[in-house]
């Protein structure tokens, strides 16, 4: 750690990593994460134990209200939590097979990384986009700028003109006109910006994409197009992405599996149709319950009761329980593990499924996933 | 383009209203102060130059007021400001004298205190927490304090304890002005203290100015983006410290003002030949042509200066340029 | 309306420690002064000692009674000004931020002609001109002071209303038909406190400083006692040159005391307004006991340890050096 405080060497330093292991497959692996704003009396705990595993090329969406801790999850992921966030435990482990990158291949554990070893990562193997892009993009800076610092950083290689060719092709991946490239960030509509956020992202072809809520604050139309576009792009290049919503329905069609978070833990875990057509926890339902279906019969809109939760006060037992229609003693009581539902990948933190539970499952949380339930063709399909 | 004629306009209106003052004030105040002025001059002085004073003021008896104005105006226009009662001279070819010492001094000042401050200011706004931050309450008390006396300590401490440097006056008796080295070797060494004084005593405005917007820039997204781009530290700071330093150029209107109000005295502590002497000896002899002369090519300057700042500004954020955003 | 509480910060704490003191001189500071400021019954130029704690003039006044006596007209006038101008300010650049149109295009100009021109030049001007009697009067001065300080503030106001008019809250006032002042008043004004407050905090700082300038420079009478009457006189006698530091000194480090007390609890206001400046989160005690970094570092996101020597081994060697 360097004592001096202003630290501004710009040496970037190829890290040593370690050599793959067994499981280079998954390109990235979070194990017993966790993740406190504050220390002592007024800690609060925003992520508890956050397992997960993300395969190469494939979607990652991870879903949940405000203050579920999805977002916090990411950031502190990629050491970008600002302060008061600090990390308390667990493992975050990149595996690099990306040969393009001067043969740099191996494993690093983000949580350990030296400063210079998380910035030659950054963006070259790691990108993230923002959810407003009008305030991640320097206001007086022009966007071409953006495209060409980043890629004057890590391809120390590339000259001028060429930097300004793929800053080009970049822009025309994503529907863009290279002289978006002359412009500033407040001259062009929210949609372009998301655009160029997302083209600025895959600069550097990285092997894994993080996205914060890019479409929240974008029209339907917008949002649409820029869901097509991804998957255009994912098929392309082949990166893997983690895709950050509150609305479920955006990963039925994006996500190859989905992730629920509720009060900084995951309560499920499955794959997208399976989520969407066979919901086993209580909020997934609910969340799945709050969102009209484009197609199908019309049922009522139900929501879920009671408010979020204050996670500086977590109820006792399951974090759900307050607000669980299908509330149980056991639940106020002790806390559900995330538990493995037999013969599949599928996970859940609910003691209505765990094999020892008094009362039987729910039929709205028993259904089986059949062909009829998957009326939503799938975009990712059709690419 | 059109945003400098707007700036542009308003300096000139302001110059305007600067003119109408000074020749509101005098007829305003109660017991015509000029009136008496002339009273008191009449046989110390020649006719010629008593006409050139009262023209000065626009006051010719056979006009109304309005027409006292226009001569008044007409008067300026041509640049003349009147006689000095005190110097027995032009007041036009008296300031001519001083007025290069003063933007000298001052805007040597200026500059400097702008570039080390907002300099310092980034600094300990990136590393605030650090054990740099114990530099703000000095930097608040220097603030504080006057800026003549400040002069004055120095003055004192360095000047004639120390002997450090030379004191009173730009430069030493023994040398002739002239555009040689050895002459301007000497300006610089005189003007060492009194520019240091002013220094000091502006650039905690900019430092801590600009430390407060640098913690709030660093707090928006787009230098979160800056780092999780990779990029190194140097472009992260930079990233943040060319949209922190924008409110302190469109403040330099008011920062101007209050260094050029402050660097007057300390001319006087320094018995620097500039604007500042000159203004409050004027003052104490009641020498008011003069008064009103320095007042207003102070204005002037300061408006300026002012437009210069603006033009930077209209330089550095590109959102002014535009109309609206789309 | 929130209830005050107590600043933490230790500069504003310090802040409001050097003010409650000066306030407390001014209010007291006459009664306490052990003799006539004036009166020049003493021996001339003596050193600080029991007798006479910053010691005499040149005309043999007591420095210390001067600086307790004079403690009252300086801050009352700085005080007068800075609200008179504060006043000034809110009405004019609260009107001209909520009217809007042709109403906010005049004060705006207006404001920007007061701000461009310097503000103690003019001062100079305008107290020159006055007729000597005036001078001696603290209104009058106060009053004129006021006149050149109050622009920067009807700026900052103007700016503040403006992004307060648009909130949702005001809509809300002006659909259900209040009237336009009277949405002024209650509605806009209450938010506007904070940066009110910081505004007549720089004003007093400002006014301060032109007040103690004027004296200086003898533009004031010359018998009413101030700090830069104080100073006046010790320049006129060439004090500094003489070496006479317990003469010109305490004055003007009691200006600067006042100066820096209120610039500190600025910053309080400043923490206050812009939640960024506040310290966030840990203290450095508990980052050294953490063994965190000292300070945060953006984009080095913090991790604990239970063993902060050792970290903890996952299952397969992914261990990395530098």
């Amino acid at each position: 750690m360097s004592t001096d405080p202003l630290d501004v060497d710009d040496v970037i330093v190829k890290p040593t990593l370690a050599p793959l292991g067994a499981h280079s497959e998954f390109v990235l692996e979070i194990r017993n994460f966790s993740v406190d704003y504050g220390v002592g009396d007024n800690m609060v705990r925003a992520v508890n134990d956050v397992s997960l595993n993300l395969r190469r090329s494939k979607v990652l969406g991870i879903a949940g209200e405000s203050g579920s801790g999805k977002s916090t999850l990411v950031y502190a992921m990629t050491r970008l939590l600002r302060a008061p966030g600090v990390i308390s435990g667990g493992d975050v482990i990149l595996n690099i097979t990306n040969e393009s990158d001067e043969n740099l291949e191996g494993t690093i554990d983000l949580v350990l990384a030296s400063e210079k070893e998380l910035r030659k990562i950054r963006w070259s193997h790691v990108s993230i986009v923002l959810q407003s892009a009008l305030s991640a993009l320097n206001p007086v800076l022009r966007i071409g700028k953006e495209f060409d610092e980043v890629l004057k950083t890590h391809r120390k290689k590339m000259n001028k003109v060429e930097r300004h060719d793929r800053a080009v092709e970049l822009l025309k991946m994503v529907g863009l006109n290279e002289d978006r490239l002359e412009r500033y960030p407040h001259e062009l509509s929210g949609g372009q910006r998301q655009r160029i956020m997302i083209a600025i992202a895959l600069a550097l072809d990285p092997e894994l994409v993080i996205m914060d809520e890019p479409t929240t604050a974008l029209d339907v139309v917008t949002q649409r197009e820029i869901i097509n576009e991804l998957n255009v792009l994912r098929s392309r290049f082949g990166f893997a992405m983690i895709f950050i919503t509150h609305d479920l329905s955006l990963l039925v069609e994006l996500a190859d599996e989905i992730v629920v978070m509720y009060a900084g833990e995951i309560v499920e875990r499955a794959g997208a149709d399976e989520l969407y057509g066979s919901p086993r926890h209580p909020y997934t339902l609910g969340l799945l319950n709050s969102f009209p279906p484009l197609h199908g019969a019309r049922h009522e809109l139900a929501g879920i009761p009671g408010s979020p939760p204050d996670l500086a006060a977590l109820p006792t037992g399951c974090n759900f329980s307050p607000r669980c229609p299908f509330v149980m003693d056991r639940c106020r009581s002790q806390a559900p593990p995330l538990t493995l539902l037999g013969g599949s990948d599928r996970a859940v933190a609910c003691w209505l499924h765990a094999s020892d539970s008094p009362t039987p499952v729910p039929v709205e949380l028993a259904r089986c996933l059949t062909t009829s339930t998957t009326a939503v063709t799938s975009l990712k399909d059709r690419s | 383009m059109r945003i400098i004629l707007r700036r542009l306009g308003l300096y000139a209106l302001t110059a305007w209203v600067a003119v109408t003052v000074t020749f509101i004030l005098p007829r305003l105040m109660p017991g015509n102060p000029i009136q008496t002025l002339i009273g008191k001059l009449t046989g110390n002085v020649t006719a010629g130059e008593i006409r050139a004073i009262r023209l000065s003021f626009g006051l010719n008896f056979h006009q109304g007021i309005l027409g006292q104005y226009f001569t008044y105006l007409n008067q300026l226009i041509h640049g003349h400001f009147g006689v000095s009662i005190t110097l027995g001279a032009p007041v036009s070819s008296v300031l001519r004298e001083t007025v290069p010492w003063t933007i000298g001094l001052i805007g040597l000042s200026t500059i400097i205190s702008f570039c080390v401050g907002t300099f310092a200011g980034a600094v300990l706004g990136w590393t605030r927490g650090s054990r740099f931050d114990s530099l703000i309450p000095t930097a608040t008390f220097f603030q504080a304090i006057p800026y003549f006396f400040l002069a004055t300590i120095m003055l004192l401490f360095f000047g004639l304890n120390l002997h450090w440097f030379p004191v009173l006056g730009a430069y030493s008796q023994n040398v002739t002005p002239g555009w040689d080295w050895g002459y301007i070797s000497n300006v610089i060494r005189y003007g060492e203290l009194p520019l240091i004084s002013i220094v000091l005593s502006s650039i905690a405005g900019w430092m801590l100015g600009m430390r407060n917007m640098m913690i709030t820039m660093i707090g928006e997204d787009f230098v979160l983006m800056a780092v999780a781009k990779g990029l190194p530290r140097r472009k992260v700071i930079m990233h943040a410290a060319r949209n922190a330093v924008l409110p302190s150029i469109a403040n330099l209107s008011l920062a101007i003002g209050l260094v050029v109000s402050g660097a007057l005295l300390v001319e006087l502590v320094f018995n620097y030949p500039g604007v500042g002497d000159l203004l409050l000896q004027a003052v104490f002899n009641e020498d008011y042509p003069l008064i009103q002369g320095i007042f207003l090519v102070i204005t002037f300057t300061v408006l300026a200066a002012n437009l210069i700042a603006d033009v930077v500004y209209l330089a550095l954020d590109p959102r002014t340029r535009t109309e609206a955003a789309v | 309306m929130k209830s005050l509480r107590l600043p933490k910060s230790p500069k504003v704490l310090l802040g409001l420690g050097i003010l409650c003191f000066f306030i407390i001189m001014t209010v007291i500071g006459p009664w306490l002064a052990p003799y006539d400021p004036s009166s020049t019954q003493f021996a001339p130029l003596l050193t600080p000692s029991a007798h006479h704690w910053f010691g005499t003039t040149s005309l043999g006044q007591d420095i210390f009674s001067q600086l307790l006596v004079g403690a009252r007209a300086t801050m009352v006038v700085a005080l007068l000004a800075g609200i008179v101008a504060t006043m000034l300010s809110m009405t004019i650049g609260v009107a001209a931020g909520y009217l809007g149109g042709a109403a906010d295009d005049g004060l705006t100009l207006l404001s920007n002609v007061f701000l461009a021109i310097p503000g103690l030049p003019l001062l100079i001007v305008i107290d020159s001109y006055l007729p000597v009697n005036s001078r001696s009067n603290t209104l009058v001065i106060g009053l004129i002071i006021s006149l050149t300080g109050w622009a920067w503030g009807a700026r900052v106001l103007r700016a503040q209303t403006m992004s307060l008019r648009n909130r949702d809250f005001v809509e809300a006032a002006r659909i259900i038909g209040e009237k336009r002042r009277r949405i002024m008043f209650s509605e806009i004004a209450p938010n506007l406190l904070p940066v009110l407050a910081s505004s007549l905090l720089f004003t007093v700082l400002y006014s301060i400083g032109a007040y103690v300038t004027l004296a200086y420079i003898g533009l004031t009478s010359t018998s009413t006692w101030n700090w830069g009457t104080m100073l006046y006189w010790a320049q006129a006698n060439n004090a500094p040159l003489s070496n006479e530091w317990y003469w010109f000194v305490p004055p003007g480090i009691c200006i600067a005391l006042v100066g820096t007390g209120l610039a500190l609890v600025n910053f309080g206001i400043d923490e206050f307004i812009n939640p960024r400046l506040r310290a966030a989160g840990l203290t450095s005690r508990q980052r050294r006991e953490l063994g965190l970094p000292r300070r945060a570092r953006l984009g080095l996101t913090p991790v604990l340890r239970p063993t902060p020597r050792k970290p903890v081994v996952p299952a397969r060697a992914t261990l990395v050096t530098e």
